[in-house]
């Protein structure tokens, strides 16, 4: 029932949003403000039943009712509420929702504060927008074909092959598959909405852009675009952060940037907005760049929805850790990207003509210069991006079956642009705040930032021993970058504080570059044995059992409990032992790591864990999974994480035989802490010739020997030797024992005599029990055996990642800058409007032209 | 006017051609084990695990072995040097990167692709079995 009315919901809402987009579009064409007063009522409605869908969702997700297939394949009933909250938009029907309600957001917005000049326009193309999202979660077959993926499905539609259904079509799942275990984090809940309303804002500046192509007003359009664009681009860099912190902190992939395609889909826009946001500064400030900011504008939208093509289509494959399956969406999306890219590339063409053009050409030496080849430079960075991520597309033209690039491609082709920028947004802010007279006045105040940047990486370069040009050179435009920048900084916080916005984004991304070649200093920390290995294994003299040299070196040691080691002679470390807590899911496992500098004597612990992956594990096979822990440092990090251990090959051996996920899952929910204190069997069975080992022990039992009969006793009936062989596996020690077992006949009745051994190098006694004569095994006790120590060992992963923090950092300006530069836009559109109700109609002089 | 329109189209186009080039070089082909051999370079190799030949972690070598059989029907062994990755045995694909030496596909790399979630119905039919 309630499936019914959410997919009613959504096709109103469809209906709602194609009669708004009908509507505005005769309001805009006709001036019409009645209409538009009707579009906005259509644009409400659309938003309302979205809402309504959208509610339906959350109610069917927290009251698991798993014969509806989203429910059934995102969640379980062991979610806790925040979880199966996420479990909204962890698919693909669900995030779109959610964009679409991001879209509704930002509508209502720009209904509110959008100028009666673009008002109708702008919400003709927002609404465009709408329409296309939200036809890929419509879920109706018209004329046999199916148009998008209703998120209301029923699992027994789904499944509908299955027997189960066919034998009982009214069968509900009693448990979902569950939501993946690597989204099981507190991250999920802000990462996606944040994500997603930057996508949405992202649709104001291109909207705004076609709307002044259609109402043939190319300027005004910017003072109410930029503070969105700012958003936009604000939205999409915290979003950028957190998938990367995610990735880092709580994932195991390595590292916070992979160069993936998912990753790529937000940073693409991220620098067109940010192109965008510099043109439209300069036609702010000189009445040029009309074409470079509406070009921009749609621009960053369309990569929007070009990226969003590229990881939804199936197109990536294997390209991608990360993108979603093919919902049969395909050309729904094919569609949606070609409406917005040639919806921009008519208007354009079709006004093109009329643009206004700057009258004389723009001198080399001249602020709007240097801006706009900024601004070109972060053009040619997102082009390379964008054709680096469609390698499985463009790449077909120069391999069958291409694979994606190696990150390496993405460097070497971003970097030298970085440099670029860097040093481009010191000399366009030196001219931005102040006049020169000729170009030597003006290289006469680079010479203090010059002197300085110069000083710093020379002092870097020769403290920590850089000895690629390419980094030195990077250096110094970092640090040229922020001393440059600074200086303009100091300048306006004394006469307007407000106006930094620029500046501290400028000296945020010189410090991001600085962070960044960190990365290329990330390096194992291994202990010596392992290091004279891997330099041993490269120079070709180790080699594997078949006679071949052995080509891989280790990236990761082996800890004993309570053994310290020495690592990159720099720190010891021990593994000091391991729980287990079930803290945010079943099954987790906390293992402790100390780690002592091995000069200072300082000492700090990491404490990194792993846990089953219950929702992606079948009978018998059990999936772990890492999650690392960082121990932050201001100059660098040090990354650790357990990839293997004892524990976990015990339990995985004891799942293997299970042949039913329930019992897997039991396991591990219910009898797994024995695990960690396995209750010592002091028993060892053994048949001639064959060993065992028993914690640190290990007994091998060689044969019996049949005592003669001087050796028995006179009262004896049978006697019997075991010759055991004894090995103490830390120290190497074996002993050879001979226990008795005898046979009396006492007082009528048979008693046995088995004396133990009193064992001096063992933490046991040694004792004959019996002998079980159908299989023929010896039974021997190892008395005192409960003491001795399980010898718990773990596989590390310890990595040195130098200047991470230095990316936080840079990452954190920008947002700041970002943020006063939101603020700043904002106020001044706001006091413009106030000051003169058609403000937008008539360009203002910046207030803030000389400093 | 001239002369930067010739030194703008010029930059373009060298920048272009470099572009392309470095791009054509940086990626490569999916391919078989026999081609790999061939190479010798770094390639990306698709396949299936076999799950009946011997496989495990080597904590003295700290390598992951195992054999994979390829899009062609060739099997070879795999010697990955980190332990096994997550979904390893669910996997419907494995995508290994690194090079071949003798018959052995050396790795440091290995993208595990699951069977897509939309499909996979092996947990119902067991709960709906009890």
């Amino acid at each position: 029932m309630i499936g019914i009315i959410g997919s009613w919901a959504i096709i109103i809402s469809f209906l709602a949003a194609l009669g708004a987009f009908i509507t505005y579009f005769f309001a805009s064409r006709n001036n019409d403000l009645k209409l538009e007063q009707a579009g906005h009522i259509l644009f409400g409605l659309k938003g309302a039943m979205m809402l309504l869908a959208s509610g339906l969702m959350v109610y069917l997700l927290l009251t698991n009712q798993f014969q509806y297939f989203y429910v059934y394949n995102y969640t379980s009933s062991d979610l806790s509420n925040v979880y199966l909250w996420a479990a909204f938009y962890s698919g693909q029907e669900g995030s779109f929702m959610l964009w679409i309600l991001c879209g509704f957001l930002v509508g209502t917005g720009l209904i509110k504060w959008t100028s009666d000049t673009y008002r109708a326009p702008v919400m003709f193309f927002i609404t465009m927008t709408q329409v296309f999202l939200l036809s890929m979660v419509l879920g109706v077959s018209l004329f046999g074909i199916n148009i998008g993926a209703g998120p209301f499905r029923l699992t027994a539609e789904e499944f509908a092959h299955l027997p189960v259904f066919l034998s009982n079509p009214g069968f509900v799942p009693p448990e979902g598959s569950g939501l993946n275990d690597l989204l099981r984090s507190p991250w999920i809940i802000i990462h996606p909405p944040i994500i997603f309303l930057g996508f949405a804002m992202m649709a104001i500046p291109f909207a705004y852009a076609l709307a002044s192509l259609w109402k043939r007003k190319y300027h005004e359009w910017i003072y109410p675009a930029l503070p969105w664009t700012l958003g936009a681009n604000l939205c999409l860099l915290i979003a950028i952060f957190l998938g990367g912190y995610w990735a880092y902190e709580t994932l195991s992939f390595g590292g916070y940037w992979a160069w993936d395609p998912v990753e790529n889909a937000s940073l693409v826009p991220w620098i067109l907005g940010t192109a965008g946001i510099h043109t439209m500064l300069i036609q702010k400030r000189s009445k040029i760049a009309h074409k470079a900011s509406i070009i921009f504008a749609i621009l960053a939208y369309v990569t929007i929805v070009y990226q969003t093509f590229l990881t939804r289509s199936g197109v990536l494959g294997d390209a991608s850790v990360h993108s979603f399956v093919d919902l049969g969406l395909y050309n729904q999306l094919l569609f949606f990207i070609l409406a917005v890219s040639l919806s921009g590339l008519i208007l354009y063409l079709y006004r093109m003509k009329e643009l206004p053009s700057p009258k004389s050409e723009t001198p080399m030496f001249s602020r709007e210069f240097f801006m706009f080849s900024g601004a070109m430079t972060l053009l040619i960075v997102s082009l390379v991006i964008i054709l680096g991520t469609s390698a499985p597309i463009i790449g077909r033209l120069f391999v069958p079956n291409p694979t994606p690039p190696l990150p390496q491609f993405y460097n070497d082709w971003t970097l030298p642009f970085g440099v670029a920028i860097a040093i481009l947004s010191v000399l366009t802010q030196f001219m931005w705040w102040n006049k020169y007279k000729d170009t030597e006045s003006f290289a006469g105040t680079l010479i203090v930032p010059t002197l300085v940047a110069s000083l710093l990486s020379i002092a870097v370069i020769v403290l920590v021993n850089v000895t690629t040009v390419v980094y030195m050179i990077l250096l110094f435009a970092a640090f040229f970058s922020i001393v440059g920048n600074g200086i303009v900084m100091i300048k306006l916080i004394q006469k307007k504080a407000r106006l930094i916005g620029g500046t501290v984004t400028h000296i945020g991304f010189a410090v991001l570059l600085i962070g960044f070649l960190g990365a290329a200093y990330d390096t194992p920390m291994l202990d010596r044995n392992t290091m004279n290995y891997n330099a041993a294994v490269e120079r070709g003299e180790v080699f594997d059992s078949d006679g071949f040299p052995e080509q891989q070196t280790m990236e990761v040691m082996q800890l004993h409990i309570n053994q310290p080691r020495r690592i990159s002679d720099e720190y010891y470390v021990t593994f000091k032992n391991v729980e287990i807590i079930h803290e945010n899911r079943p099954g987790e496992q906390r293992y402790t790591l100390e780690f002592e500098h091995a000069r200072s004597g300082d000492t700090f612990t990491v404490q990194p864990l792993v846990y089953p992956m219950i929702a992606n594990s079948t009978a018998g096979d059990m999936s772990w999974t890492v999650d690392p822990e960082v121990k932050m440092g201001l100059l660098r990090d040090i990354y650790v994480y357990v990839q293997g251990s004892s524990i976990v090959e015990r339990e995985s051996n004891r799942v293997r035989d299970e042949t039913t996920f329930q019992a897997v899952s039991d396991i591990l929910m219910n009898g797994y802490e024995r695990s960690l204190n396995p209750e010592v069997n002091d028993l060892v069975r053994l048949a001639p010739g064959k060993k065992q080992q028993i914690g640190q022990y290990e007994v091998a039992f060689n044969r019996f020997i049949n005592m003669s009969e001087e050796e028995l006793p006179e009262n004896a009936i049978v006697g019997v030797k075991a010759e055991v062989e004894l090995t103490n596996r830390q120290n190497r020690y074996t002993e050879t024992v001979i226990p008795k077992y005898v046979i009396l006949f006492e007082e009528g009745r048979n008693r046995v005599e088995s004396p133990a051994l009193e064992l001096e190098h063992f933490g046991f006694d040694l004792m004959f029990e019996t002998i079980d004569t159908q299989t023929d095994e010896v039974h021997l006790r190892l008395i005192g055996i409960e003491e001795s120590i399980e010898d718990e060992w773990i596989i590390v992963a310890i990595e040195k990642k130098p200047l991470v923090s230095v990316v936080w950092l840079g990452t954190f300006l920008l947002m700041f800058g970002f943020s006063i530069a939101i603020y700043r836009r904002w106020d001044d559109q706001r006091r413009k409007t106030r000051g003169q109700p058609n403000a937008g109609d008539q360009p203002v002089e910046d207030e803030t032209k000389t400093v | 006017m001239k002369p930067r329109v010739i030194f703008g189209t010029a930059a373009i186009v060298v920048f272009t051609s470099l572009l392309m080039w470095n791009f054509g070089n940086s990626i490569g082909s999916y391919v078989g084990f026999d081609e790999a051999e061939l190479s010798g370079n770094r390639v990306h190799v698709v396949g299936k695990w076999v799950k009946d030949q011997p496989h495990g972690f080597d904590r003295e070598r700290m390598v992951f072995t195992f054999h994979m059989e390829d899009e062609y029907g060739e099997i070879r062994r795999v010697s990955y040097n980190k332990p096994k990755p997550n979904n390893f045995e669910d996997a419907e694909s494995l995508v290994v990167i690194g090079s071949m030496r003798n018959g052995v596909l050396y790795s440091d790399d290995m993208l595990v692709k699951c069977p897509s979630k939309y499909n996979d119905a092996s947990n119902l039919e067991m709960t709906s079995a009890e």
